[in-house]
């Protein structure tokens, strides 16, 4: 397993959270990053790849929040780990099963580190961010899916025009 | 050690879950040891460039935002600047003004030019668009002047504006008088030869530096208001005339504040 790599995803989660995820918020609605490259490891890289980068990224995510630590250790970890597992049992192959693989991940994520921190107003929290963030990062995460499938490419779309 | 190569390799997805587990238990209980310690690393390692990098940017954006403030108050500033200038200026004029009596029975009516109207390139303006009109009881044919004398009359009134036939209109002609030898004559303005003293007997003793001044005929201008000095005299032998340039004593290219003169005398 290279480390390289995995360190890259972790300074980009990084460099995501701190200073991307601002200028990439659309009316305050914020891309999971961190979920879609955990869903990408969980896809498609091994289950140790898959523990070990989960249990790193929660350390670093939580070590804004020493006290979220432990749960988005756990919640980061088990989403890779499920990931995986799904993907290696059920063969995931078609490009809807990875989409809903994507967005059932990030909206386990965020609900449950929303309801960990406050249970106030988390409907409204639900309908106004975590529904569209849902969206906004599916959208990233089918276009990167798109990209790999090579049903986008730049050939096809120079074809267009 | 072949059988721990054996039992690694055979149970290694159970190996990395157990430590994983353990990690985790770690976390979870050590809330005073290990979570700080990871949470250190994590920090100084991955947030801590990032976090350096966005001050920088935060404070790059504030510098720019300071920046475009401080020009806008520049350019505020400035502005206050040239109109406190410009102000000063008015003011000083208006001082010198101040020393002015008006000529008897009339008071001046301070008012502002609001547009020129000019005959052609690089001549003098003829007429004048005043701020003032019948609602400031401005009237027809009321004589109007500046610091240095004589301007114009008004020619037409409306609510709010009135327009000034200037001394440079030559359809605008005015009665008057050498001031030392009180000799009479008309003053008028063409394009081609300029501001001239017309209708002057022949026998008329006249020289370069005169001041002439409104005679007060004709019941338009009041008598003894500057109008221009004599610029040079051109005597021809064998002609009656003589030939009279003058220099109006106001700067027609430069006139600002004007001031009508309204009879005090109903």
């Amino acid at each position: 397993m290279r480390v390289l790599p995995y360190l890259l995803y972790l300074f980009l989660i990084t460099f995501h959270s701190i200073i991307l995820s601002d200028l990439m918020s659309i009316l305050g609605v914020r891309l999971n990053v961190l979920i879609l490259i955990i869903v990408l490891i969980g896809l498609f890289k091994s289950d140790t790849e898959a523990i070990w980068f989960g249990l790193s990224a929660g350390i670093i995510v939580g070590a804004a929040r020493l006290d979220l630590m432990p749960w988005e250790v756990l919640v980061i970890t088990v989403i890779a780990v499920a990931v995986k597992q799904v993907s290696s049992r059920i063969n995931l192959e078609s490009l809807a099963s990875k989409v809903v693989v994507l967005a059932c991940s990030v909206f386990l994520h965020e609900v449950i580190i929303t309801l960990i921190i406050s249970t106030e107003e988390f409907f409204f929290i639900l309908i106004r961010y975590i529904l569209p963030g849902t969206a906004y990062t599916v959208l990233i995460g089918l276009l990167f899916f798109l990209i790999k499938d090579g049903r986008i490419s730049r050939e096809k779309f120079k074809a267009l025009f | 050690m072949t059988w721990f190569s054996t039992i690694f390799y055979r149970n290694r997805r159970l190996l990395n879950f157990s430590l994983a587990i353990i990690i985790f238990l770690l976390i979870t209980v050590s809330d005073g040891v290990v979570r700080p310690f990871l949470g250190n690393i994590a920090m100084s390692i991955f947030h801590y460039p990032f976090s350096e990098l966005k001050s920088s940017i935060d404070n790059l954006k504030n510098i720019a935002e300071d920046n475009r403030n401080l020009k806008n108050t520049l350019t505020e500033t400035s502005l206050q600047l040239s109109s406190l200038a410009e102000a000063r200026r008015e003011n000083h004029r208006l001082r010198e003004f101040l020393g002015f009596e008006p000529p008897e029975n009339f008071r001046v009516v301070p008012v502002k030019i609001v547009s020129l109207g000019l005959m052609g390139h690089n001549q003098y303006p003829i007429a004048a668009a005043i701020n003032k009109g019948l609602n400031d009881s401005i009237k027809i044919n009321q004589p109007v002047i500046n610091r240095f004398g004589l301007v114009g009359k008004v020619k037409e009134v409306m609510p709010e504006f009135s327009t000034v036939q200037l001394l440079t209109d030559p359809a605008n002609a005015v009665s008057a008088r050498i001031a030392e030898s009180r000799q009479f004559g008309i003053v008028r303005y063409s394009p081609e030869e300029g501001m001239i003293f017309d209708n002057l007997p022949a026998d008329a003793t006249i020289n370069k530096g005169d001041l002439i001044i409104s005679s007060g005929l004709g019941g338009v201008y009041p008598s003894g208001l500057t109008i221009a000095v004599v610029d040079s005299v051109l005597s021809i032998k064998g002609e009656i005339k003589k030939s009279i340039w003058l220099k109006p004593s106001a700067d027609f290219f430069e006139i600002e504040e004007l001031y009508v003169l309204e009879s005090v005398i109903e």
